[in-house]
């Protein structure tokens, strides 16, 4: 029966590695134009925020409450991501990343309306929100031989990967096209790129904007996920995670940062029947890749050994 | 007139790198820029691309003053350039260095590129035979697959300038395109700017490689120390005595301008 073979769990795991993703995504494209942006934990925090705030107070649909996150996100990403243009390297992510700590406090400290570092509860969830849904509609989750719970955590799964191939299309057909190639150039060299005729100030601020709309809109679904939410889900630490994703699976490629993101969310799991190591093997892991492979696992040759690209050539031609 | 340079200073501090530089270029010419290391010739580049903005002047392209407008406006007037140290998109394949020579020619934004909606294909599919058409002037065809970097020395430079034209500029500026090549890619130079200049195209060259200037120049400015020394047609400038000077020094002579 379909219903033995499916355990919850694994369904929640599969949805954390789904949000993380879309984190993943969001400093693969500012780093895309060769923007290194820490700030991901505050944009995901803007987004998780008022996506809540909305549902909760004014009752809005799940769907608008996560859209206007990620809109907000990105609106906050267009005016910290201008004054940052100055900025380059190491000094964008410490600027970024002092962003993320203020939003923090931020949330810590206007307790009237974000109850402060207890956080929100009472989120209207995805799934409960289907389940309720699928009741109305006169369907029952056992008439496919489903529990309650299965069925929720099956759904919000599927949402999500629909959501991360929708994403993942995305970014790969806009790597492809004029706006792709202006990114790569100002990543490669900022001022050869700009004698091109390239305005590097649009293109940045777009990247930037772009990364802070997708942390957002993660922020936006780990609310209606989880169902509650704290600044602490939004801290140095979450930033730091979020950085590794793409260090450990490699920043140059869009599947480096979604492979970082799957393997960093599932290998705490895994480990966790030796809990109490696990998070040494989690930092020797890391140190054996700055070691061995600081490119990240997943680069261009290894992408062009597995034939999963081709050899740089005619993207796009047959469009 | 294509290009007119009134007054010209650019300061670094207290050093001067240009003064007081006035020339202009007409169309269709092939002008050369020369003189001592040092003399300013890469400075005047970056004043006319506004890598950085003159100190004082102007600069008149097609009339219209575009003193210290933001780069990449010069580069959508008309105006491209080439750089002295080559700075190709080095990861790139020789193909997308052109098609992002091209930026400037296309308008496709974020949603017609990721849709591909018809007129986006279209101007995908006119930038990469145009992208083509230059490979083939400059005679980097076979490579178009290759990453810019794997180039060899002198191609990387070929592969410069077809970016630059890419941005289907009406003046190119080419500093020191001979650079670090043997006798016979400099050769191979001659005849690809010439056929540049078959284009309609205007050149502006710095060049170190006088036989070359000698050649392809209709005419000639000399800078020394950020002076103008000379202006003439190569006759005129091999025969003057401040710029044989300049160039072979002079007894007990250092303020030559």
């Amino acid at each position: 029966m379909l219903g033995d073979l499916i355990n919850p769990y694994y369904l929640q795991v599969g949805s954390f590695i789904m949000i993380n993703i879309i984190l993943g995504l969001s400093i693969y494209i500012t780093l895309s134009s060769g923007q290194l942006s820490l700030g991901s934990a505050g944009f995901m925090g803007i987004g998780a925020y008022t996506s809540a705030l909305l549902t909760i107070n004014y009752d809005l649909p799940i769907i608008v409450g996560v859209i206007a996150g990620a809109l907000v996100a990105g609106i906050i990403g267009i005016l910290i991501g201008i004054p940052s243009l100055r900025l380059t390297g190491v000094y964008l992510a410490i600027a970024t990343l002092g962003f993320g700590e203020v939003m923090r406090v931020f949330l810590v400290n206007w307790e009237s309306v974000t109850k402060g570092s207890v956080g929100l509860s009472g989120i209207p969830q995805i799934g409960r929100e289907l389940l309720k849904f699928s009741r109305d509609s006169g369907f029952s989750p056992m008439s496919i031989g489903l529990k309650n719970n299965q069925f929720v955590y099956l759904m919000v799964l599927l949402i999500l990967v629909i959501i991360n191939i929708l994403l993942i299309w995305f970014l790969i057909r806009q790597n492809k096209s004029r706006v792709g190639r202006a990114f790569a150039a100002i990543k490669m060299d900022e001022k050869a790129a700009e004698a091109m005729g390239i305005n590097i100030t649009y293109y940045k601020v777009l990247s930037f904007a772009q990364g802070a709309i997708l942390s957002g809109f993660a922020g936006a679904l780990f609310a209606h996920v989880m169902g509650y939410i704290s600044p602490a889900d939004f801290s140095y630490h979450r930033a730091v995670d979020i950085l590794i994703y793409a260090v450990f699976g490699g920043s140059e490629v869009i599947w480096g940062s979604i492979f970082g993101a799957a393997f960093m969310t599932l290998l705490p799991e895994v480990l966790r029947f030796i809990s109490e190591y696990r998070y040494l093997i989690y930092g020797l892991v890391l140190v054996l890749m700055m070691a061995f492979r600081p490119q990240g696992i997943i680069d261009v040759p290894l992408l062009q050994k597995l034939h999963l690209t081709k050899r740089r050539s005619k993207h796009g031609s047959k469009n | 007139m294509v290009l007119k340079i009134n007054n010209v200073s650019k300061n670094f501090g207290g050093i001067s790198a240009l003064t007081d530089i006035s020339f202009s270029i007409n169309k269709g010419e092939i002008f050369g820029l020369i003189g001592p290391n040092g003399a300013g010739k890469t400075t005047m580049f970056n004043c006319i691309t506004s890598i950085f903005p003159p100190s004082s002047g102007e600069i008149l392209f097609l009339d219209e003053n575009i003193t210290g407008i933001k780069p990449h406006k010069i580069t959508n007037k008309g105006i491209c350039r080439t750089f002295q140290n080559i700075r190709l998109f080095s990861q790139m394949s020789v193909l997308e260095n052109v098609l992002v020579g091209g930026h400037s020619q296309s308008h496709s934004g974020v949603f017609s590129g990721v849709f591909r909606t018809k007129s986006q294909r279209n101007e995908e599919e006119k930038l990469r035979s145009t992208a083509r058409e230059l490979l083939e002037l400059v005679g980097l065809s076979e490579f178009e697959d290759a990453v810019a970097e794997n180039l060899a020395y002198g191609q990387q430079r070929r592969l410069e300038i077809a970016r630059a034209l890419a941005s289907d500029p009406k003046l190119l500026l080419l500093d020191e395109p001979a650079a670090g090549m043997n006798d016979t890619e400099t050769a191979d130079l001659y005849y690809l700017i010439k056929k540049v200049q078959e284009r309609g195209v205007t050149t502006l060259l710095i060049e170190h490689d006088m036989p070359l200037v000698m050649r392809l120049c209709d005419r000639i400015t000399v800078l020394n120390f950020g002076k103008k020394l000379a202006e003439g047609t190569p006759e005129e400038i091999q025969n003057n005595q401040e710029v044989i000077e300049a160039y072979l020094g002079s007894e007990g002579d250092d303020d030559i301008a």
